[in-house]
């Protein structure tokens, strides 16, 4: 088993496609989106479908990389997270197939 | 009073009351969410093919495009005004209130497509070319945001590489796309093929706006329960005070403008609505300090319904006034 860096980034899902731009300009081999359906965070609760316009669902959005590309990224997402609602974090997992990541 | 009193009554409004009651009592009903935007899809397709119908009906004028040039105007003022007022008397700062500011200019298709039924069935026609106004007010507002934003923060608004996407956003959302091409082909395809589609975009328009208007009525109850605790009183009052302020301003543009009843009450209530749809979607792109649970509770939350309900009869009993 090799260990790798899992990246799972909360975020608001208007600003989704300027972090999937991060995660491939930064090297990423791979992320995946998923829709979030509600949640709770400064004060707020949240739904996926409150408003037609959808400028307020949240999207997952979770990457596993060296330990390099996942340093490069998270910088990044630093600086999007200044401007747009979100939350990440980096866990460390094991994976079957290094070279893919 | 009788005419106001009909629109209230009507099953739109009454759909729409249930939607935003049953939200508020907390509710489980939803109506899921890929069906509400087949609805929205069909509504700005019948919408935009009847406006390009009756276009192709109803030549170009001097009149028409001098109502087209005050509404793009309207769009651009009625944000600074919005902006000043919130500025003035709420605690919004800058980003906040400008945000919220552009909804005002911007328009709501939705409140349009109510004021087309109000303003039908109070007898009044209507030519058509507001189908086209209404596409053409969406923009004007958000590009007057970024402008005092940028005059008050020093700095600019969007940055260049996020610019394209931004323009995306706004001039090639879902409802610009749909409502401008339905009315492109409404006006090809003119009386004649649009008697073939008739069954399916004419016959069943009033029972999918029902439809439309109780999701409606659970998404503004929703966004009114989730959001307004981050609104105080003088937010509030803006929300309805803010729609009769522009209706005030198109009704006099109205009075000087040769329009018709149908005509002047819907170019009324383009003014006088709220974006909810392409505005917040902006706002998430150009100004992501601005919070969602201000501007959205504010235009989806209490201006929407005060429109639906109040809104639309004050404002066809106003263009009556000056027609």
């Amino acid at each position: 088993m090799n260990t790798k860096h899992r990246i799972e980034l909360i975020i608001e899902r208007m600003a989704y496609k300027r972090a999937c731009r991060i995660f491939e300009a930064e090297g990423a081999m791979g992320y995946t989106v998923l829709p979030a359906m509600a949640g709770f965070g400064n004060g707020n609760r949240w739904q996926r479908d409150t408003d037609i316009s959808g400028s307020r669902d949240m999207v997952v959005i979770i990457s596993i990389n060296d330990q390099g590309t996942a340093e490069k990224v998270l910088d990044k997402l630093r600086t999007l997270l200044d401007e747009h609602i979100g939350v990440v974090s980096v866990s460390t997992v094991e994976v079957l197939r290094p070279e893919r990541f | 009073m009788d005419a106001a009193l009909s629109t209230l009554l009507s099953p739109i409004i009454l759909f729409f009351l249930l939607g935003m009651v049953a939200a508020l009592l907390r509710s489980q009903m939803t109506v899921p969410e890929a069906f509400a935007k087949g609805l929205a899809i069909y509504l700005m397709m019948a919408i935009g093919l009847k406006g390009g119908v009756e276009m192709s009906k109803n030549a170009l004028t001097f009149d028409i495009i001098a109502i087209f040039i005050a509404g793009i105007a309207l769009s651009f003022v009625i944000p600074a005004i919005a902006f000043y007022l919130l500025r003035a008397s709420t605690k919004l700062d800058t980003t906040d209130a400008a945000a919220a500011a552009a909804h005002y200019g911007s328009i709501s298709i939705v409140t349009f497509v109510a004021a087309t039924e109000a303003v039908r069935l109070s007898g009044f026609e209507s030519s058509g070319h507001l189908v086209a106004l209404a596409a053409l007010m969406e923009t004007p507002a958000i590009i007057t945001a970024l402008l005092l934003v940028q005059r008050q923060n020093g700095a600019q608004a969007v940055a260049g590489a996020e610019r394209g996407e931004l323009v995306r956003e706004v001039l090639l959302n879902a409802s610009v796309v749909v409502l401008v091409g339905a009315l492109i082909i409404g006006w090809i395809v003119g009386e004649d093929g649009n008697a073939k589609i008739a069954p399916f975009f004419v016959s069943p328009f009033q029972g999918v706006l029902c439809l439309f208007l109780l999701d409606m009525g659970l998404s503004a109850g929703r966004g009114l329960r989730q959001g307004w605790r981050q609104l105080d009183a003088g937010t509030i009052a803006f929300g309805l005070y803010m729609p009769l302020i522009s209706a005030l301003l198109a009704t006099l543009t109205c009075a000087i403008l040769n329009v018709g009843t149908g005509d002047a009450a819907l170019f009324i209530t383009l003014a006088a609505s709220a974006s909810y749809i392409a505005v917040p979607a902006a706002m998430r792109l150009a100004l992501p300090k601005a919070r969602p649970s201000v501007y959205l509770t504010l235009s989806l939350g209490i201006t929407f319904p005060f429109n639906v309900t109040l809104g639309i009869p004050i404002y066809t009993f106003l263009a009556s006034l000056v027609t």
